[in-house]
């Protein structure tokens, strides 16, 4: 039912809009880039994906968490603005359900953008890098890891916009969380875990043990990210 | 009533907003990589520039690629929301204010606001390389004579991103389409400046200027002319215009 609800409640919103629009720049990026200068790429050394990635994967990348967060900021927004918060609180319904739902509309929308640049990057890569079947799996694993990398930061953007009775608060708060991830320094792994920092890491040439530990990284962050909200929700609840 | 208790009215909106907070916290993000890696500034030499320009440069393009337009778009949705919500707009336009005048207001408090980030960005410079300069004994501090003109001259650079920026959050009524383009508008601009025609596009303005006072005090980087005589007028250009457009449309959704 939560589900059904949040679905309705995005229809003017623009979300799904902005969401496709967002996600076709980003897939434009890397055919705009390729088809300006094929030569530049198609004499660099590496397997298409690697090429490919490490051209456009660090904007598409920022396009993404960009996109997440202002996404994220509207999905609260709607309930904040006209205390539709207050009526949704008065339900017979948990509250968490209410991010559940939340959740359950940005997921998807994250998904979806990916597909779109996993398209364009796999259509790069068969028309100027001559890729084979191989490379385009490739290709697809680096971008399933970069998604996986990307979840941490989507929920955490959910979480921030909860906690937000304003969406500017929420706003500023997620473009100083992205700063943050710019300014700090690529080599160290343990600042790599900052969620907004991970889903700048590329697969291709990476250490097998490392890709592991990112990857229980983003599940555990995840898994944090949510357990916080379900006991923000209950805190609040009491000292409201 | 005049333009300057409009502002001052526009400002009393905004007290409780913790933008300043944003600033602050934006300014410390960005100085204190910047600090603990001051000693990266003395391997420079493939490039030919000196550490204290250098780490000068480094903490500006930091600046003004991403965290300052972001601010400004953060700030654009403040002036906006804190009228939407409630409906403080409509009793606003209800006054016998002229609209044209309100939105300009509004606009004088976004400029003083990115002043305002300016000016915290290069006292965050001084006391940054203060520290810098105790940590690694040398002194890192640039005259205040090349400073701060340098520092005008990019505000003055990014009043055109202000107008186009007011522009969107003013016509695009759709949170999410205006928060949207105003921060994709920002990660293309990295695009844009590099091709020919990089004066058509406003958002890449201030971090063009920083590039090419790069090319001018490193040696061995690449010049980026900095031609005044398309870039002032077209950017005067676009923002009369936009200024124009957002007085003209401001609270037209509302009264409809």
């Amino acid at each position: 039912m939560s589900f059904r609800l949040e679905c309705k409640k995005i229809r003017r919103t623009g979300l799904t809009a902005a969401f496709i629009a967002g996600s076709i720049i980003a897939a434009a990026l890397p055919v705009i880039n390729t088809a300006a200068r094929p030569d530049t790429f198609t004499s660099m050394a590496g397997s298409p994906a690697a090429v490919l990635t490490d051209a456009n994967l660090q904007l598409i990348s920022m396009l993404n968490l960009l996109l997440v967060t202002a996404g994220a900021c509207i999905l609260y927004h709607i309930e904040y603005a006209d205390n539709g918060l207050q009526k949704m609180q008065s339900l017979p319904v948990r509250e968490s359900g209410l991010f559940t739902g939340k959740c359950g509309i940005l997921l998807p929308f994250v998904l979806v953008m990916f597909l779109f640049e996993a398209a364009s990057l796999c259509f790069c890569g068969w028309h100027w890098l001559d890729a084979g079947k191989e490379e385009l799996i490739e290709m697809l694993q680096t971008l399933g890891f970069t998604l996986l990398l990307t979840l941490p930061a989507a929920i955490i953007a959910l979480v921030i916009s909860s906690a937000c009775r304003n969406m500017w608060t929420t706003l500023g708060i997620g473009v100083l969380c992205i700063f943050t991830a710019t300014m700090l320094p690529t080599d160290n792994f343990i600042f790599s875990l900052f969620p907004y920092v991970l889903p700048f890491q590329i697969l291709p040439g990476m250490e097998t043990t490392r890709v592991i530990h990112y990857c229980i990284a983003a599940v555990c962050e995840t898994g944090i990210a949510c357990a916080a909200e379900f006991i923000y929700l209950k805190v609040r609840r009491l000292f409201a | 009533m005049n333009i300057f208790t409009l502002a001052l009215v526009e400002f009393k909106k905004i007290k409780r907003s913790k933008i300043l907070l944003i600033l602050i916290a934006a300014t410390v993000i960005l100085w204190l990589p910047n600090i603990l890696n001051a000693d990266l500034n003395f391997d420079m030499n493939d490039i030919g520039i000196s550490p204290e320009n250098s780490f000068f440069i480094q903490g500006f393009m930091g600046m003004t690629w991403f965290i300052y337009p972001a601010v400004m778009v953060v700030t654009t949705v403040i002036l906006v929301q804190t009228e939407r919500t409630n409906h403080g707009i409509l009793k606003m336009l209800a006054l016998p204010v002229s609209t044209p005048l309100l939105c300009f207001a509004k606009f004088i408090v976004l400029a003083v606001t990115a002043a305002a980030f300016i000016l915290f960005m290069t006292a965050g410079y001084y006391i940054a390389a203060a520290a810098a300069g105790a940590l690694n004994d040398y002194s890192f501090i640039l005259a205040p004579g090349y400073v701060l003109p340098f520092a005008g001259k990019l505000y003055l650079a990014s009043l055109p991103m202000l107008t186009v920026f007011w522009l969107i959050a003013v016509c695009i009524s759709t949170p999410i389409f205006s928060v949207g383009v105003g921060l994709v508008s920002i990660v293309s601009s990295v695009l844009i400046n590099n091709t020919e025609v990089w004066f058509l596009y406003p958002m890449g303005y201030p971090f063009y200027l920083i590039m090419s006072e790069y090319g001018e005090v490193a040696e061995n980087i690449g010049k980026s002319s900095l031609d005044l005589i398309p870039w002032i007028p077209v950017a005067a250009l676009i923002s009369l215009i936009c200024l124009l457009i957002s007085c003209l449309y401001f609270g037209r959704a509302e009264r409809r």
